[in-house]
């Protein structure tokens, strides 16, 4: 048989409650809605394979932001996050993960999953926000997947790998009724019935092409494409803040983080060519990246993270992790170069652009109980709009998400939905492999995501944009009417291509709408070069209305943890202004 | 419009003589989160069908004899 | 179309395809055994710790891993006396996740086996069980004569936290191994008793300087450490600066006020860190007389540094204010 043949075939399954993307928030949420209603059927869709798929396919470094008692209270991290986030945050959401996410924390130590713990075993968290300490190491990280991977078996999860969402199945009364899914090495179609949704996708990680020219060389997970939020926005569900970019610093062409949160508590920091420190604050935020992109275009930079005033053992601490979980390539990408940390620092470099609310603020908009603006859709994780939360946040709100959805599945029967949605979209799904020529996948994604960065990426100015999406929209007719698939699998990047065409537009969308600067680098508009409270304190949403991109504004929800003036204060006075 | 085939050198390469595929294994490419690994109809052993690679390491870390090498794509080496 | 689902009866012809006479195939055997989860693969792995082939043997070690409880935990001690390495090393990673306290019995008798490798890795599987009858064992293990072992052995006394290990730990002081000493001051965070603070206190003028380092760390996270303040003040004038940066953030923790001049005097070290960790402490201490020395640095080169400064500063004045009203 030929590699990746495309098989023509269609079935349909139904469940209680659909997961969708078995990354980190995915298995979290599979496993609490089943823990919920044991005799319930739940299905667990991954476009990999959930053992190895996902931001944390390695492990990570370490938690980002655990709220562990003794450490940090619930109150002090929902203040970081809120003043971090320049204030636009429903804080109800922020409080409730920081209130659940120690118990997550035992009962992932109880998976196997293991924490850095002192000599008396308790966890030993390190400092790098501005004001708490919240970051918890985990040195042996790299079985984080195959723990819960085994959760998922010990539960008897319905697992289905190599399947890729591409679209949400609705009611005619707006009701969710399911996902159509493509398999990825043979095409065949498979539509899955279910009474409530979870969508836990990652981030939109292909937006931005890396400067080292490999499609492949992102910072997120390349598997990432942004297909959560495409499907969210078809879906009609409203999108949040996207135009506050995910931008990181990163170690130059491997792209990968350094990471400041491993080596910061060691004594590690980003310096420029002078050696001298530059940031406030290694917590990674807009500001922070505002910062950094100053002191490259200053004339200060080469930017690095400078660990060679540290004693050699504890280089070779930092090493062992560095090297061994997360990007574990990083040992040998080092090696390749020759640089040894002990007697040369670590190029620095920013990322492409991305929507993440793992690390900023852009996902589809969630309430505290994970759901979104369409009943029974949720969503968790990188892809969900709870700002900054990271790896703990994808599985607390994961299993806040199960457990609601299951709440929701239990009270309501499968939403009908129409066949001819599903005919469409078969025909939307196969149409690439339906040409008999055109331009690959390949081709097409490469000027869409070149396009993003000489257009998208900030500072954003007005003019560029209305350039830019103007070529996207003469790429995106090409994409439509000329690229093909030659088999399943460059289906499968074809499918993702337009994830990405869609994100890219989306992004162009809510830029242009936030008239405004905010969020330091994320959205700093040449135009509006200033913050303006009283006209832009608000989220955007963004969403589908009568088929066409439309935004809006939402207030932000008052505030449950009281900020004092002079907090804020002090901090605003840290900032360094777009226009300096 | 014609297509030509373009080249490149792949980051993962398979020592043939330690791979198990045609024993049955088909560890890494169950792992691989790009699905860019194959098991050739021909030499029956795996090796890397597509230069879509986020040089993670899973298909390294969980071969059970250690045929895997994952090297940094050549772009950004 | 097949089922899109993944298969739950992995189990089902087993025990066949891990008779294959070719041990490439067994190993393929095994990993779908462990990928299964199910329980029931437990005996079937434990039937393959003999096999003649090492690779397999190593591929039974990991894929018991997948497991935990006592089935699971029999199985692996006779892996992790393999003679081959790669087999004992992949059963020492395996039983270092387990959680279920009934493996402790079973892995117990290994403390006391002949290869430091082995003991090893006994010890450090039986850290997480936290289950008393592992302190009698461990605390014979502190006289090995391997101290990567000794190391293992601090680990289990640690976790469970009994004021009746105090005495021991507190011997280790005097052990030859850095990494020794270094565990043993770490393990004596939790104790309620003054003599363990006085034990880690000595250890400030220990001659490495990961040792004094996780002393003063540790006095930080001890109820009596600020018994320790003038020798943590000490601590200040240490020759490496890493040590004098624990010393910096315990003090500061600890709010001990008779150390601001001290730290005040660290404001001017040309390591940015300890400059910002020592305005830091000033901020936490919060006395009047820091604000003098956080003058200094007000208009640091270095931004973190700078705000950390400001930070000190308004710490100091809300209490002036609060001080005054
Ligand atoms: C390199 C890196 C380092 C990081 N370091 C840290 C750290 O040290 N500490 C920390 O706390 N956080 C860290 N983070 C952030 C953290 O990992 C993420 O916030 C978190 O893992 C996100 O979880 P998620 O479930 O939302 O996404 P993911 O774990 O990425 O999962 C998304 C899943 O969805 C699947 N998927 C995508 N599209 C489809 C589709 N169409 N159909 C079906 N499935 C699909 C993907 O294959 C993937 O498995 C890091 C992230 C990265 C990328
Ligand atoms: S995991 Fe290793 S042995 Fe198995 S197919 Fe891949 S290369 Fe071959
Ligand atoms: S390094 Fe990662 S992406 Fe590359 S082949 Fe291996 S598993 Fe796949």
């Amino acid at each position: 048989m030929a590699l990746d043949q495309i098989v023509d075939g269609l079935s349909e399954v139904s469940c209680d409650v659909l997961v969708i993307g078995g990354g980190t928030a995915g298995p979290m949420a599979a496993l609490k809605a089943k823990l919920k209603n044991p005799k319930a059927n739940v299905v667990l869709l991954e476009k990999a394979n959930v053992k190895r798929s996902g931001a944390i396919s390695m492990g990570m470094d370490g938690l980002n932001n655990a709220v562990i008692p003794g450490y940090a209270t619930p109150e002090q991290y929902t203040k970081e996050i809120t003043i971090a986030n320049d204030g636009i945050v429903d804080q109800k959401a922020v409080y409730k993960y920081a209130q659940n996410c120690y118990k997550i924390i035992e009962e992932l130590d109880s998976f196997g999953i293991r924490f850095l713990k002192n000599e008396n075993g308790d966890y030993a968290v390190k400092k790098v926000h501005h004001i708490g300490t919240y970051v918890l190491p985990m040195p042996n990280g790299e079985t984080v997947k195959k723990a819960l991977y085994r959760q998922l078996r010990r539960a008897r999860i319905l697992i289905s790998n190599r399947y890729m969402a591409t679209r949400l199945l609705k009611s005619s009364d707006g009701r969710i009724a399911g996902a159509i899914s493509v398999n990825t090495r043979t095409a065949e179609i498979l539509v899955i019935k279910a009474k409530a949704v979870i969508l836990c996708m990652g981030a939109a990680g292909r937006l931005g092409l890396p400067t080292s020219g490999y499609m492949f060389g992102t910072y997120e997970n390349a598997a990432n494409s942004g297909d959560g939020y495409a499907m969210a926005y078809h879906a009609g569900a409203a999108l949040a803040n996207l135009e506050c970019y995910q931008i990181n610093p990163l170690i130059k062409d491997y792209n990968g983080p350094a990471c400041a949160y491993v080596a910061g508590p060691f004594g590690a920091f980003t310096a420029n060519n002078e050696g001298s420190r530059f940031i406030e604050c290694d917590y990674w935020s807009g500001q922070m990246m505002l910062e950094f992109y100053n002191e490259l275009l200053s004339g200060k930079g080469p930017v690095f993270l400078q660990l060679k005033h540290l004693h050699p053992d504890t280089i070779s601490e930092i090493e062992s992790t560095l090297h061994k979980v997360e990007r574990p390539t990083r040992g040998l990408f080092q090696q390749g170069r020759g640089v040894d940390y002990r007697n040369e620092s670590i190029e620095m470099h920013i990322s492409e652009i991305g929507f993440c609310s793992g690390h900023s603020a852009s996902g589809v908009f969630v309430d505290d109980n994970a759901r979104t603006t369409v009943p029974g859709l949720y969503a968790a994780g990188d892809m969900a709009s709870v700002p900054h939360n990271y790896m703990l946040g994808a599985f607390t709100n994961g299993s806040v998400a199960g457990i609601d959805a299951m709440e929701f599945a239990d009270n309501h029967d499968f939403a009908e939905f129409d066949a001819a949605d599903v005919a469409t979209e078969r025909d939307r799904v196969l149409a690439p492999t339906r040409r008999e020529d055109g331009i690959p996948p390949n081709q097409v994604e490469y000027k869409t995501r070149r396009l993003v960065n000489d257009y998208l990426q900030p500072p954003k100015v007005t003019r560029k944009y209305e350039l830019g999406m103007r070529r996207l929209a003469e790429t995106r007719q090409d994409m439509q009417e000329h690229m093909i698939a030659r088999n399943a699998h460059e289906l499968l990047r074809a499918l993702e291509v337009q994830s990405i065409m869609d994100c890219a537009d989306m992004a162009v969308h809510a830029s242009l709408y936030r008239e405004e600067s905010r969020w330091g680098l994320y959205h700093w508009r040449t135009d509006f070069p200033e913050k303006d409270n009283e006209n832009w304190f608000c989220h955007t949403l963004l969403s589908k209305q009568n088929g066409k991109m439309t935004s809006e504004k939402r207030a932000v929800e008052p505030y449950v943890v009281p900020i004092a003036d002079d907090e804020k204060d002090l901090y605003d006075k840290q900032r360094i202004r777009a226009t300096a | 419009m014609p297509l030509a085939s373009y080249q490149t050198s792949v980051p993962v390469v398979v020592d043939d003589a330690k791979c198990i595929a045609d024993k049955g294994c088909t560890v890494c490419v169950d792992v691989c989160p790009l699905d860019v690994l194959r098991i050739s109809d021909m030499t029956n052993k795996a090796y890397m069908a597509y230069d879509e690679c986020w040089y993670c390491m899973p298909c390294e870390a969980d071969c059970p004899t250690g045929a895997v090498t994952v090297n940094i794509p050549y772009l950004l080496r | 179309m097949s089922s899109p689902f993944e298969s739950y009866d992995d189990l089902e012809d087993a025990d066949e395809r891990l008779q294959a006479a070719d041990p490439a195939e067994r190993r393929v055997a095994i990993i779908a055994l462990g990928h299964s989860g199910d329980p029931a693969a437990v005996g079937h792995l434990a039937n393959m710790v003999a096999d003649p082939d090492a690779g397999v043997r190593q591929q039974v070690a990991m894929a018991l891993g997948e497991f935990d409880g006592p089935e699971a935990a029999s199985a692996l001690v006779k892996l992790l006396v393999d003679p081959e390495r790669i087999v004992a090393a992949a059963a020492a990673d395996s039983m270092a996740e387990f959680k279920d306290p009934a493996c402790a019995e079973i892995i117990l008798p290994l403390v006391g086996h002949a290869h430091a490798f082995v003991r090893m890795g006994a010890l450090r599987s039986l850290k997480e069980l936290r289950c008393k009858d592992t302190l009698k064992p461990a605390l014979e293990a502190l006289q090995d004569p391997d101290a990567a072992v000794r190391v293992q052995a601090i680990g289990v006394i640690g976790f469970l936290k009994l004021e009746e290990s105090i005495p021991a730990l507190t011997a280790l002081i005097n052990d030859p191994d850095a990494h020794v000493r270094r565990a043993a001051v770490s393990a004596l965070a939790f104790s309620q008793m003054k003599p363990a603070a006085e034990t880690i206190t000595r250890a400030l003028k220990d001659a490495d300087w990961m040792v004094r380092e996780m002393a003063a760390e540790t006095l930080g996270l001890n109820v009596n450490g600020s018994l320790a303040a003038d020798q943590l003040v000490g601590a200040l004038t240490d020759e490496f600066w890493q040590v004098r940066l624990k010393a910096i953030r315990s003090l500061g923790k600890m709010k001990i006020e008779r150390a601001v001049r001290p730290i005040g005097h660290c404001i001017n070290h040309d390591q940015a860190n300890l400059r910002k960790e020592a305005a830091a402490a000033l901020g936490e201490i919060a006395h009047p007389d820091g604000e003098a020395f956080l003058a200094v640095i007000a208009d640091d080169a270095d931004p973190d540094v700078r705000k950390n400064a400001r930070w000190a500063l308004q710490q100091i004045a809300a209490r002036k204010a609060r001080a005054g009203a």
